[in-house]
Parts: structure tokens; C-alpha cells; sequence
């Protein structure tokens, strides 16, 4: 797999865009589609509504961390497997801060936005740090190495980032307090929960801001020309090393709230994971176009939407022969994605 | 000179009490006797084998002596960065066997560990006397055990000659057990009539929960839904519950334990449900690991079965229990299996006398006090009258409810279970 993964560029130019395999592709998900609208139509409309916010919400989370991947591909073409630990720390980190800032379960309300949203914004410096030093200390010295080499540092990393939080914490899950409001309301006969739509907002809120950044900003800009042609860009006069820092930091930051928000989401932590969450976000990178901004987004609502769906109206223990089955047709028959790879041929 | 003569007759005069006093002291005893116990007692395990090494060591302690031969308590630790290891658990075994003074051991806590030690143990011959072991496969061969679990009760038994014990009731008890609970109207049960039944794809969490869900649907009741989690990819149990309560249930049957995250998705119900929605598990849930996941839904209406009985609800238990307080005040010092811990190495020093009876007084070898422990019957422990059958099982052993009450796993009812054959 690894090996594999580490030949992923070549193998993306050589099988090309077939139009066959294209069509296989589209027939095998139209044959999905056809076989969950089936299942679809057994259960009632409120359902459907109910489970498709539930998938449009860890959609939005997983698209928060394919971001990280996505960027740190298009820029080093790097697979940075840590990414979905450094997720994991986004938790761990916001709930050594909530006791400081007076954050704690049982009295949730309007005081807590601010509190919260500063936990956030230090979570999220927090995780960029750790994620520009993992860069400094396993990728950049082996920029040059073999591609093989700073994927196992990747994988490297992910172990010891797990380990520390499995000494810091223990090895069992920690409960992450409630701290979104419980009401649920209806429209029609949608039920619709209030802590649902705050996760969605905040997930989109971050995507829209960061798809913005790397679209107006200078930074992005240096960014988006460092992913074209590493080379002409320092030639233009762009610091390719603290470019490539930024990549990581901001990666991580997204990470990091996705950390918080998923937390916030399902009520717990445990220090493995970001391994299973990260394998998925990734999953939806490739989805979506691996080093595609917007794709990795998309990638990571329809997985959101496929998981939910599989795991409520399928056997959970199909979800993940989906979602991986999805990877590789994807490598197979579309391997530039749903949305394809801006970055062009170096 | 002086000086110096003076201290030689002070050093000589104390020799000569030392002596005395250990000659006095020694004449009542024919040797040393040991009893093992092989736990998980250090990291996270901790909080569950520490309590029950507490237990058996207060047995050993109290009873000091047996027929003449002073006792005494060696503990060994299984666990490894917290988690029990079979591995290590072997290593300890092996440990106890080169051992001559020890004639038994206490343990282990895990299923998965008496499966690696009970071969090695069974070659020795050496007694293994389980307080907290509930795979039901130790000790009798189902046809499902070899596919399932990888080994049968004979699989294991290397010299055809049963040397494994345990108190706890087998897995089977389970499942059957919180069905009925389930379905009795109450104040007796909880007048459940439909229920979603999941399970966490492992052996223990797979075979509870259809168990559950057969006895369940064989009493009257509907299981509206059944569905299965990979504890290592979902964390997200939102969908699952929308669904359970989509399909009118009205209580959760979760067949998994803490560490494969049993309690999350009750944490994820608030603002879904009620507080006051039933969720139902086996012993591998009630613990604190599962208060902790559930949040702020760890309230009155979660029920777990444990598989010894509570020995503070035996009036005859009640000298010891109150005895073994006062020795271990802290809260943390009584676990489930503390006074399981306890009984198996009562049952232990009970079998050895009699081994010892049967020898002619003399130290009996350790196929002998196999022997003695297979024939035990009637034995007075604190968790009840304990018989043991030829396979290692009680003859009626005790499953518990427990609740949560005001943030912690309490005792509701107890009943005796029909033994295995």
C-alpha cells in the first residue's frame, strides 16, 4: 500500500482519462445510487432529512482535515499521514484549555461563544506549531530523498503523536463536554438539532474563509505558484521554505478546529482517533482530487453523506468496504479525482 | 577491653533470644505454603485487578495458616503499558511454576490471558482459580468455540486433566438474563417491549447481544433494530441512533464493553432522546469508563450485568466485608471482583487443606490440590455457596444487575443461574 501510494503521481499520468473506464465508473456509482434510493424509499422522509444532516455534518469535518492533506500534496506531494493525529491533538489540546477559561459541561449558553471561540483560536495556533515542527523535523530534511523516505517519517510521526497523547491522557477515550445546545426543532416533518447546524456552519465558515485566503491573499498566491513549479517560484523571489511552513501551519489550524468540532460533535476523545478519521479525510482528498482545494471539500461531504447512509440504512460493516472501495475505483478509473488536479504537470 | 567483651556478650545474649524466639515461634509451623495471583495491577487495568488483588491478599492474610503451614501472598502484574498481556501473563505462569512453595494461583482477570496461561498451566499441573473470567469457552466446548474464539475447553487442556476454576457466570448468562430483565413489567424488570440491539464485531460484544436479541424476540418483545460497529471507525453514533429511534425503541442493547466504546453513543444521546431512554449492556459496560463516555446521560435508567454475585448483599459475608474495610478504607479499594478475589483464594487455602488432610499432613504435590479443588462443594464464600463441576464452572453461579445511580454502577438484583453441564 505504502509503496503503491508513494508511486501515486506516475500512476496518476499513466492511466490517464480513459473514457471506458470512466463510464465503468459512473455505471458502478449509478448502481450504488440505485440500490440505496431503494433503501431510501423503505424508511420514512424525516429519515432521510435526519440522516442527511447527520452526513452533511461529519462531512464537513472530514472536508476540514482532506484540506490538510490536499494542500500539503499539492505543495510537496507528500502524503503527511500525522495530519489525522494532529486532528486528534486539536481535541486533546481544547480540553486541557476549557478548566482555564472557565469552560466546563452542565451550564452551557451564549457566555461560552467568546471563551469558546478564543480555546479555538489557541488550539488552533497550537496545532499549527506542532504540525510546522513536524515539517522542520521529519519532511524537510528529506526533501530531496526518496519518496519513500518522508512517508514513513509521515507514518513515524503519526505514532509518536499518538503516543504522546496515550501518555498525557491514558489509553481510553475522555468525554468532551456538551457544551452545544441540546434543542431540536422541526420543520415539516424534518427534526432538525440546533448543535447540527452550528457544526456545519463552523466547518463551512472555515472552508469558505481558507478557499478565500488561498484564492486573494499573497500568501495563497505564493502558495498556489510554490505548487506549480517549486522551482520558478523561487525564482520569482518567493521563500519556498516558509511557504511550505505556512502550508503546514494552516493545514493544521483547519485540522485543529475540525478537532474541536468534532468533539463538540460526538462527546469524546481517544488518542487513536485521528488514525481511522485521517484514513477517511484522506480518502476524500483522493475523492475529491488529491491537491484540489475544492474537491477535497466536496470529497470529504459526499464521504460524510456515503457513511451515514451506509451505516443507517446499510450493515456499518459495509461502510468502510464502501469508503475504501470508493479509493481505489477512484485511483482506478478517475485518478484525478472528482474535480481533477488544478496543479498542473511539473 | 572491657568495653569490647561487654559487646560480644550483648551481641552473643542477643543471638540466643533470636534463636529462641524463632525456634518458639517455628515449632508450630511444618513450612511455607504459597498462593499466587496473576492480575492486571498497574496503568489503566489497574482500577479493576488492583481491588481484586486486594481481595485475594486479605484471604491469604486473614487465614495466615493451613493445618500448620504458614501462607503467603505473591502477586504477579499481567499488565503491560497498562493493557493485560497474555504474553506476560505466560511469563508469570511460568514464573509461578519454577516456584515449588506455590500450589495454586489466583487469576487471571482476562479471558484472553487464561487462554494463553491455562495450557501452560494445565502442562505444570498448576490450579488456576479465575474470579473474573466470563468466556464461556474456557471451559465448555461449544460447537462455535473453535471458529469463534480459535481453541475449545479440550484445546487447552494439553493433560486431559482439568486444572481451571473460575466463580464468575459464563458469557451465555448474559444476554438471556437482560432479556428477561428487559421484558418483565415493573418494579421486577423494565417493561420493555421493543429494543435495538448493536453489537462492537467482537467475539464477547457479537455473542451477548444475539443471545439478547434471540431470548429477547422468543419472550414477545421486537428487536426493531439490529446493528453492528467496528469500535476502531465509528465514533460518530448519531445515525444509529436516529435510526433506533426512528424504529420506536424504546431502550438500547449494547453487546461490547467499555474499552470498545459501549458507552459513547449514550454520551451522543442527549437532546436525541429522553434521559430517561434504557440502555442495557453486559459486565464489560459497567464500569467507570462507561460513566465517563456517557456524559451527561450516565443516569438512572443504564443497567449492566455483572457476573459474580455483590457480596455486601450476603448477611453472612458481612464480618469479612466490614474486616476487609477497615483494612482497605479507600474507595478504589473494592472493585467488582474484589470478594471474588477473595472467595477464589479461600477456595484455594479450603482445597489445600484438604489435600494436605489427604497426604497424611504432608505438603501435598500440586496435582493433589487439583484434585482437592475440583471436589469442592458447599464452600461458604462471601459471593455464596460455591460448588465446582468437573468442566471449572460453579454449579449455580450468581448474575447481578447493577444501575447507575448519582454517578455510579449500584446494585438492583441478583439471581442464581442453571450451570453448565
Amino acid at each position: 500500500m505504502i509503496g503503491a501510494l508513494a508511486r501515486m503521481p506516475s500512476t496518476l499520468r499513466t492511466f490517464g482519462s480513459s473514457q471506458v473506464s470512466n463510464l465503468v465508473g459512473l455505471l458502478i456509482v449509478a448502481g450504488a445510487l440505485v440500490l440505496t434510493l431503494q433503501h431510501v424509499l423503505q424508511h420514512s422522509a424525516s429519515f432521510f432529512f435526519q440522516i442527511l444532516i447527520i452526513g452533511i455534518a461529519d462531512g464537513t469535518i472530514y472536508g476540514l482535515i482532506a484540506l490538510g492533506y490536499t494542500m500539503v500534496y499539492g505543495i510537496i506531494e507528500l502524503i503527511n499521514f500525522a495530519h489525522g493525529d494532529v486532528f486528534t491533538l486539536g481535541g486533546y489540546f481544547s480540553l486541557a484549555l476549557f478548566p482555564i477559561f472557565g469552560i466546563a459541561e452542565g451550564k452551557p449558553g451564549f457566555g461560552y461563544v467568546i471563551p469558546l471561540l478564543i480555546v479555538a483560536a489557541i488550539t488552533m495556533l497550537l496545532c499549527g506549531v506542532v504540525n510546522v515542527a513536524i515539517e522542520r523535523v521529519a519532511y524537510r530534511p528529506l526533501r530531496h530523498a526518496p519518496r519513500l523516505a518522508p512517508l514513513i517519517t509521515a507514518i513515524g510521526m503519526s505514532s509518536i503523536l499518538e503516543g504522546a497523547m496515550y501518555l498525557w491522557r491514558g489509553p481510553f477515550s475522555l468525554h468532551y463536554p456538551d457544551l452545544l445546545p441540546l434543542t431540536r426543532f422541526n420543520i415539516g416533518p424534518v427534526n432538525i438539532g440546533v448543535k447540527d447546524l452550528i457544526v456545519i456552519a463552523f466547518a463551512v465558515i472555515l472552508v469558505v474563509a481558507f478557499t478565500l485566503f488561498i484564492n486573494l491573499s499573497k500568501l495563497g498566491k505564493a502558495m498556489r505558484a510554490t505548487a506549480q513549479d517549486r522551482d520558478a517560484a523561487q525564482l520569482m523571489g518567493i521563500d519556498i521554505d516558509r511557504t511550505i511552513s505556512a502550508t503546514f501551519f494552516i493545514g493544521a489550524a483547519l485540522a485543529g478546529a475540525g478537532g474541536i468540532t468534532w468533539g463538540l460533535y460526538i462527546s469524546s476523545v481517544d488518542p487513536f482517533l485521528g488514525f481511522i478519521t485521517g484514513l477517511i479525510a484522506f480518502t476524500a482528498a483522493v475523492f475529491g482530487g488529491i491537491g484540489n482545494i475544492p474537491g477535497a471539500a466536496l470529497g470529504g461531504l459526499l464521504i460524510g453523506l456515503i457513511r451515514a447512509f451506509s451505516d443507517s440504512y446499510f450493515d456499518s460493516s459495509w461502510t468502510e468496504v464502501l469508503i475504501f472501495g470508493i479509493l481505489i475505483a477512484t485511483l482506478v478509473f478517475r485518478p484525478t479525482g472528482l474535480l481533477g488536479m488544478r496543479v498542473p504537470e511539473k | 577491653m572491657v568495653r569490647a567483651r561487654g559487646l560480644a556478650v550483648l551481641i552473643i545474649a542477643t543471638f540466643v533470644a533470636f534463636a529462641c524466639g524463632g525456634s518458639s515461634g517455628g515449632s508450630g509451623s511444618k513450612g511455607e505454603i504459597d498462593i499466587a495471583s496473576d492480575l492486571p495491577t498497574s496503568g489503566s487495568d489497574a482500577s479493576s485487578g488492583l481491588p481484586t488483588q486486594e481481595g485475594a491478599n486479605f484471604a491469604v492474610t486473614r487465614a495466615a495458616t493451613v493445618r500448620g503451614f504458614t501462607l503467603k501472598f505473591v502477586p504477579f502484574d499481567d499488565a503491560v503499558n497498562g493493557v493485560h498481556d497474555p504474553a506476560h501473563g505466560v511469563q508469570n505462569v511460568q514464573a509461578m511454576i519454577s516456584n515449588k512453595l506455590i500450589l495454586g494461583m489466583v487469576g487471571p482477570f482476562n479471558s484472553n490471558v487464561a487462554k494463553a496461561e491455562i495450557p501452560v498451566a494445565n502442562a505444570a499441573p498448576l490450579a488456576m482459580m479465575s474470579p473474573s473470567n466470563t468466556n464461556e469457552c474456557l471451559t465448555v466446548t461449544y460447537p462455535y468455540c473453535q471458529s469463534a474464539d480459535g481453541f475449545t475447553a479440550e484445546s487447552l487442556r494439553p493433560s486431559t486433566v482439568n486444572n481451571y476454576f473460575r466463580v464468575a457466570a459464563p458469557d451465555t448468562f448474559q444476554g438471556p438474563a437482560m432479556a428477561d430483565f428487559a421484558l418483565k413489567a415493573a418494579p421486577a424488570g423494565l417493561g420493555i417491549t421493543k429494543i435495538a440491539v448493536w453489537d462492537d464485531e467482537e467475539t464477547f460484544g457479537t455473542g451477548v447481544a444475539n443471545n439478547f436479541a434471540k431470548e429477547f424476540a422468543a419472550k414477545g418483545g421486537t428487536v426493531v433494530d439490529r446493528k453492528s460497529y467496528d469500535p476502531k471507525a465509528k465514533s460518530d453514533f448519531h445515525d444509529f441512533l436516529a435510526s433506533a429511534k426512528a424504529n420506536g425503541a424504546q431502550g438500547i442493547y449494547v453487546g461490547g464493553t467499555s474499552a470498545t466504546g459501549a458507552c459513547k453513543a449514550r454520551g451522543q444521546m442527549a437532546g436525541l432522546f429522553n434521559p430517561d431512554i434504557y440502555y442495557l449492556g453486559p459486565d464489560g459496560m459497567g464500569d467507570a469508563q462507561c460513566l465517563t463516555d456517557s456524559g451527561s446521560m450516565a443516569t438512572g435508567n443504564m443497567y449492566a450485568t455483572q457476573g459474580v454475585a455483590d457480596a455486601t448483599q450476603n448477611p453472612s459475608a458481612a464480618t469479612i466485608v466490614t474486616a476487609y474495610k477497615a483494612a482497605y478504607p479507600g474507595a478504589s479499594n473494592i472493585g467488582a471482583y474484589t470478594f471474588a478475589g477473595y472467595d477464589c483464594a479461600a477456595i484455594l487455602i479450603d482445597a489445600i487443606g484438604r489435600a494436605i488432610d489427604a497426604n497424611g499432613g504432608n505438603a501435598p504435590t500440586r496435582a493433589q490440590v487439583i484434585t482437592a479443588l475440583g471436589q469442592t462443594k458447599s464452600f461458604q464464600g462471601l459471593t455464596g455457596v460455591i460448588t465446582l463441576n468437573a468442566a471449572g464452572d460453579q454449579t449455580t453461579p450468581t448474575l447481578q444487575f447493577q444501575q447507575v445511580q448519582s454517578g455510579a454502577w449500584v446494585f438492583k438484583s441478583q439471581f442464581a443461574v442453571g450451570g453448565t453441564s
